[in-house]
């Protein structure tokens, strides 16, 4: 094929300037041209011989469908030029093999440019590829006239694109109309509000957001992003131009692009399936253990063919719902409820189960059975007002539904009686509970919103599924306004209804519906997913960044010159922490960088030494008889600790705050070197202070740190340690503020640090909970961690606070002993004040004088702690336990000796904790389970710790000279 | 008496100590004493020697384990009290004597908000404080946001809790510390901590008029302020005081016993501040 008459690119970019005044501009003109070649053409042809091509047309591959799948989709592009590339494949291009390249790279659809004079494109080519490949092809075409539509479906088109930039709004609506009476699928494209506004008053399913001015050619690479919240989310949505690296696509999907239209850089690409496999896997959706664990459960409701269970199994449902309410429109014969369920289980894939629910209102218990045996059903909803008394006497699963009132005044007294009833069906057996709203959830208008509180105050408390009102448009806003763990949906995932007809799933609905709710959450892991029965001041800060039952523990006191970082910090966290592009890069930082997640081991010979020593030290209660001891293993982590989390985190928020140096303070050394770390990875300046003495006793991470490039800066003043580290780095900080962010290491320091640092550091107890659950089945008994200032125990702990059924403990630094008065234990030893900016626990003297800290480890040897530590404490919802300098040691001994692991001092503490909780000699007292479950936090690797373990050792065999101190 | 006629008792003392600087065309000089250093007596008699020599107002520092908004000479006067035997009832005791010795000067203490606030509310401490002489407060790591149930106690005590503005603080921030802030307004020249500078930032007379603009109480202005060219410049930039701390605890020499030299240097900043020269 030949390009005829093309203008040259440079010459593309002449007119592209002149044009620049003019808004039609470019696009314009070759809209113009388009459709002076192409109506002589269409004329030839004749209507009649469209019409007839059309119908014998190859059938139209399902182009919506597959953009509708899990996970950002990729349509690869074959372009020979472009106006604002020029040439840029050659003439000669094979586009068969590269349209085969691309499928075999994992491409949903493939586009190919029908445009000849800028492009060098034919609709021969596309009709080409369309026959080459088995996938879904677009043609990218300039739709100037409704005839090419049937043209474009004849030569075996499946979907078209059609410009809202070039085409009246009237114009565009018509055409689409058009397309999909052809089974054309449109694409419509526009990259401004006011496009988006014509493209949404159409029918069209799939809308593109092209970061490309049309008429400047000019690419804003921020444009999509900024323009996808225009899209409600029951239509497709396609991001395009400036896709360069697989990394904008990871961004894509998080933000809700369902595809993205990738062109240049494919076309030149060295290999084209190498490439395309790339993006492809840059779109697939994350198999992080925590991510899959937060998706909610989907119930597709009110199936009445075997076509609408295809649909659902396809959409990947947990469950699908067949009713059997006589009297409703979706009410199936009981025959015909049996022939389809027998379907559904013959279609379901192997591997995942599709559980199938009978819905049911106010039957008996032999109806029930009648039922349950017919279907032969995993659950039967009980939809009516059946008792609690009623599910000792079925035979299946039961899932409850409990009505909502449609509006209330008061959200939180309302949700009382709904949870007291849900308990007790929860109590009698039900399986789950179901929340419905007779007039609909989200119907809009000002009722909505009292619904959703409502249903938020109640799936706070009992795991709920949200039904009623919801479809494809709002069911993520639901998820993430109510901490529901799963969605149901009938009438939302429906095609429109023929008179006379049972009503029938839109596949496409379902499907967008299935991805919607899946999405809500994704790459949001500070929106929680289910339940969390604690008090709101154990859970979250208030705006003021106060925790506590009464409020009474956190706040920020700091000087007012740092105030304005602090707010401009806030502000900007406030963004981020519900961003799912930044916690999207942060999690893939850390699978490839930092090794998450961290594995979670179960030490049998360590579990049987503290099961030996807790009897040892039962003064009388009882001991469980055993213990399943799973350490997570932090020390795994990259630079050994989980330090990481919190340091890759806030590198990546200093350059989302725009700053361009960082500082840090360290106690063991862990947190300097894993900033060092993340600001070496980043290329970012780092300072980080150190107490003197500190520098003494942890050399090789000193070192460490060094080597990646920070500047270590010895604080001489006060004991040398932690404290006056972070009094130094707050110097820095305050002298330094407009360039320079401060990477705290511990979950403390004046709002929003206690709260930014827990949500970096959650993962570790997120990600333990769901490897728990994996080997076990079930949560801990008890969770329990070392601390300092926090940050490893609240990272363990944050899951589990809501979990009612799990004790939380914390291993302090006991140092000499607490009754010497030389220890580090600020929960049990110290009083409320104010420290680093928040009111806390802490060491201190009558006078307010801080008290200093006395622990051979480095990273405990601090006389604060978090505020949120604080606050479960004080509210009994902690217990606590401390270890000496030497229970530390020996811990370290006996953990090396038995699983062959070192653990880092600070770890240790917790480890030699244990004993002593398990025998009830500290801690609450309350015994445990016969079977204890318990669940550590392996904070760190104890490399660093070797010389003063070694000093440690020789004083305890002897062999050290007389006067020979304890290291610290 | 309500508790704010009684609270506005300190502001009233610190405001009229401005007022009659400024009628004698002066700058107020709010020199510093760190209480205890090197030992109780000895900052007593600093302290009588900035009065004697010319402050219209003292400011009092509590000493403090962790200074954290004050440089290397603050942090080791700080911490050399500390060592020597300091405690708040010691600082309490200073106040006490200063006040007898000089009751026309106010004082006004300055402090780290746990030495007073701490778990609680700060209501003893603000209570003690007054009743040993003190008219106001500063707490270097108070603001307005937490500062609300601390002003309340301080003015039933009769104590004006003196709030800072510093350079990043925002024009409407500033304006509504100004409010907040009771018998005068404590402007920061600088990014930074408390010390001794050669110079002061350039932009220092923008910002003093600025804030001064913004402030129904009088504005001192503090940090790095340490020779009598700087408190010339600001005197010009139209502060209606100046603080100097860390040069009088640098004056007090090695072994911070030059109490003369402190006088000397009180005078000599006193001097510089005649607006009549400007």
């Amino acid at each position: 094929m030949t390009v005829a008459r093309r203008p040259s690119p440079a010459g593309a970019r002449r007119a592209n300037r002149a044009n620049r005044a003019n808004r039609a501009g470019v696009v314009a003109e070759i809209a113009a041209r388009r459709l002076r070649d192409i109506q002589p053409i269409l004329d030839a042809l004749g209507r009649a011989e469209l019409r007839r091509r059309v119908a014998v047309a190859s059938p139209p591959r399902p182009f919506a469908e597959r953009l509708a799948a899990p996970g950002l989709q990729l349509i690869a592009e074959i372009k020979r030029a472009s106006p604002s590339a020029g040439r840029i494949a050659a003439a000669s291009e094979d586009i068969v093999a590269r349209a085969r390249a691309y499928q075999a790279g994992g491409a949903a659809a493939i586009s190919v440019l029908c445009e000849p004079n800028w492009f060098g494109g034919s609709v021969q080519d596309m009709a080409t590829v369309r026959a080459a490949v088995s996938v879904p092809v677009l043609a990218k075409e300039f739709v100037v006239t409704a005839a090419q539509l049937d043209l474009l479906r004849g030569q075996g088109a499946d979907a078209v694109l059609l410009l809202a930039s070039v085409l009246s709004p009237a114009k565009l609506a018509r055409f689409v109309d058009r397309a999909l009476e052809l089974g054309l699928e449109p694409l419509v494209e526009a990259h401004d509000e006011r496009e988006i506004e014509a493209a949404l008053a159409t029918s069209a399913r799939v809308i593109g957001i092209n970061n490309r001015d049309l008429r400047t050619l000019e690419v804003d690479p921020e444009r999509a992003i900024r323009l996808r919240a225009r899209v409600p989310d029951d239509r497709l949505v396609i991001g395009e131009s400036g896709v360069r690296e697989p990394a904008t696509i990871r961004t894509w999907r998080a933000v809700g692009f369902d595809a993205a239209l990738v062109g240049e850089a494919l076309v030149r690409a060295g290999d084209p399936e190498d490439a395309t496999r790339a993006f492809v896997a840059a779109g697939r959706p994350s198999t992080d253990i925590v991510e899959r664990s937060r998706l909610p459960f989907v119930k597709i409701c009110g199936v009445t063919d075997l076509a609408g269970a295809e649909a659902a199994i396809r959409a990947g449902a947990d469950a699908i719902g067949l009713n059997l309410v006589p009297g409703t429109p979706r009410a199936l014969e009981l025959e015909e409820a049996a022939t389809l369920a027998r379907g559904i289980r013959a279609m379901a894939p192997s591997g995942r189960r599709t559980e199938v629910v009978a819905i049911t209102v106010d039957r008996s218990a032999e109806e029930l059975a009648e039922i349950a045996t017919a279907l032969d059903v995993d659950a039967v909803q009980l939809s009516g007002n059946e008792s609690p008394a009623l599910l000792a006497q079925l035979t299946r699963p039961a899932w409850k539904v409990l009505h909502l009132p449609r509006s209330v005044d008061n959200a939180t007294a309302a949700a009382q009686p709904v949870i007291q009833r849900a308990r007790e069906f929860l109590a009698a057996g039900a399986a789950r509970i179901l929340l419905d709203t007779s007039g609909g959830l989200y119907p809009g208008g000002t009722g909505a919103r009292a619904d959703a509180q409502l249903a938020a105050a109640i799936a706070h408390e009992v795991p709920v599924i949200l039904a009623g009102g919801l479809g494809p448009a709002n069911v993520a806003a639901a998820l993430r306004d109510v901490p529901a763990v799963g969605v149901d949906v009938a009438s939302g995932t429906e095609a429109p209804i023929l008179v006379g007809q049972r009503p029938r799933k839109d596949p496409l609905k379902v499907a967008l519906f299935a991805k919607r709710a899946r999405q809500a959450r994704a790459d949001r892991p500070n929106l929680p997913a289910g339940p969390r029965i604690a008090e709101p001041g154990l859970l979250e800060a208030d705006d003021a960044g106060r925790w506590g039952m009464e409020r009474e523990f956190g706040g920020r006191y700091i000087p007012e010159t740092l105030m304005a970082a602090v707010v401009q910090l806030q502000n900007a966290y406030d963004q981020l922490r519900h961003d799912p592009v930044f916690w999207s890069e942060l999690r893939d930082l850390l699978a490839t960088f930092a090794g998450r997640p961290t594995p979670l081991y179960r030490a049998d010979h360590l579990a049987a030494r503290v099961l030996e020593r807790a009897r040892a030290a039962a003064t009388g209660g009882a001991v469980p008889h055993a213990l399943r001891l799973y350490l997570k293993r932090e020390d795994l982590a990259h630079t050994g600790a989980h330090k990481i989390n919190n340091a890759l985190g806030q590198a990546l928020l200093t350059r989302r705050l725009g700053k361009t140096r960082v500082i840090a303070e360290t106690g063991a050394g862990q947190h300097g070197v894993a900033t060092a770390t993340a600001c070496a990875l980043l290329g970012l300046p780092c300072v980080v202070y150190m107490g003197a003495e500190d520098i003494e006793r942890q050399q090789p991470n000193v070192l460490r740190m060094r080597a990646l490039g920070a500047e270590v800066r010895a604080v001489h003043s006060g004991s040398a340690t932690l404290k006056d580290a972070i009094n130094e780095a707050m110097r820095d900080w305050v002298t330094n503020v407009r360039t320079t962010h401060y990477v705290l290491g511990s979950a403390m320091g004046p709002h929003p640090y206690p709260t930014i640092v827990r949500d970096l550091q959650r993962r570790i107890g997120d990600e333990a909970a769901v490897q728990l659950q994996a080997v076990e089945g079930r949560l801990p008994d008890l969770a329990i961690a070392c601390v300092g200032g926090g940050s490893n125990a609240i990272g363990l702990l944050s899951r589990f606070i809501g979990e009612p059924s799990v004790r939380l403990a914390v291993a302090e630094a006991a140092g000499d002993g607490i009754a010497t008065g030389r220890h580090a234990a600020a929960l049990a030893g110290g009083t409320p004040g104010i420290l680093h900016g928040a009111r806390s626990m802490m060491l201190q003297d009558r006078d307010g004088q801080v008290v200093e800290a006395v622990s051979a480890s480095a990273g405990l040897d601090y006389p604060g702690v978090g505020p949120q530590l604080s606050a479960l404490h004080s509210a009994r919802r902690l217990e606590l336990a401390a270890s000496t300098d030497d229970d530390a040691f020996e811990a370290m001994a006996y953990t090396a000796e038995t699983e062959g692991i070192l653990p880092a001092l600070e770890t240790a503490h917790a480890i030699a904790a244990l004993p002593r909780l398990l025998a009830g000699t500290e801690g609450s007292g309350v015994a445990y389970p016969a079977e204890a479950l318990v669940v550590l936090g392996f904070s760190g690797r104890g490399d660093k710790d070797l010389a003063s373990f070694g000093r440690w050792r020789e004083r305890q065999t002897g062999t050290v000279a007389a006067g020979g101190e304890l290291p610290r | 008496m309500s508790p704010t006629a009684i609270g506005s008792a300190g502001a009233a003392r610190i405001q009229g100590a401005f007022a009659r600087a400024n009628a004698q065309g002066r700058v107020a000089l709010v020199p510093y004493v760190v209480a205890g250093y090197p030992d109780a007596d000895t900052s007593f008699e600093a302290a009588l020697a900035c009065i004697d020599n010319g402050a219209d107002l003292l400011e009092v520092g509590l000493p403090y384990s962790d200074p954290l908004a004050d440089g290397a000479t603050l942090q080791r006067a700080s911490s050399a009290a500390l060592k020597a035997g300091a405690t708040f009832d010691h600082s309490i005791e200073l106040v006490r004597r200063i006040a007898r010795a000089r009751p026309a000067v106010p004082l006004v203490p300055m402090c780290y908000a746990n030495q007073v606030i701490g778990g609680g509310d700060g209501r003893d401490a603000a209570k003690r404080l007054a009743e040993a002489g003190a008219s106001g407060i500063i707490v270097a790591d108070l603001t307005p946001d937490e500062g609300g149930a601390f002003e309340r106690v301080a003015r039933e005590a009769g104590l004006a809790v003196v709030y800072l503005v510093a350079p990043t603080t925002a024009p409407e921030r500033r304006r509504m510390i100004a409010e907040r802030s009771s018998g005068f307004l404590y402007c920061v020249s600088l990014v930074g901590v408390t010390g001794a500078r050669a110079s002061l930032p350039s932009d220092v007379a923008k910002l003093v008029r600025e804030v001064r603009a913004a402030s129904p109480v009088p504005v001192g202005v503090g940090f790095g302020v340490s020779r009598p060219a700087h408190v010339r410049a600001l005197a010009k930039a139209g502060a209606d005081g100046v603080i100097v701390a860390s040069a009088l605890v640098d004056a007090l020499g090695e072994d911070g016993r030059d109490v003369a030299a402190v006088g000397r240097l009180v005078a000599s900043l006193v001097e510089a501040g005649a607006r009549s020269t400007a």
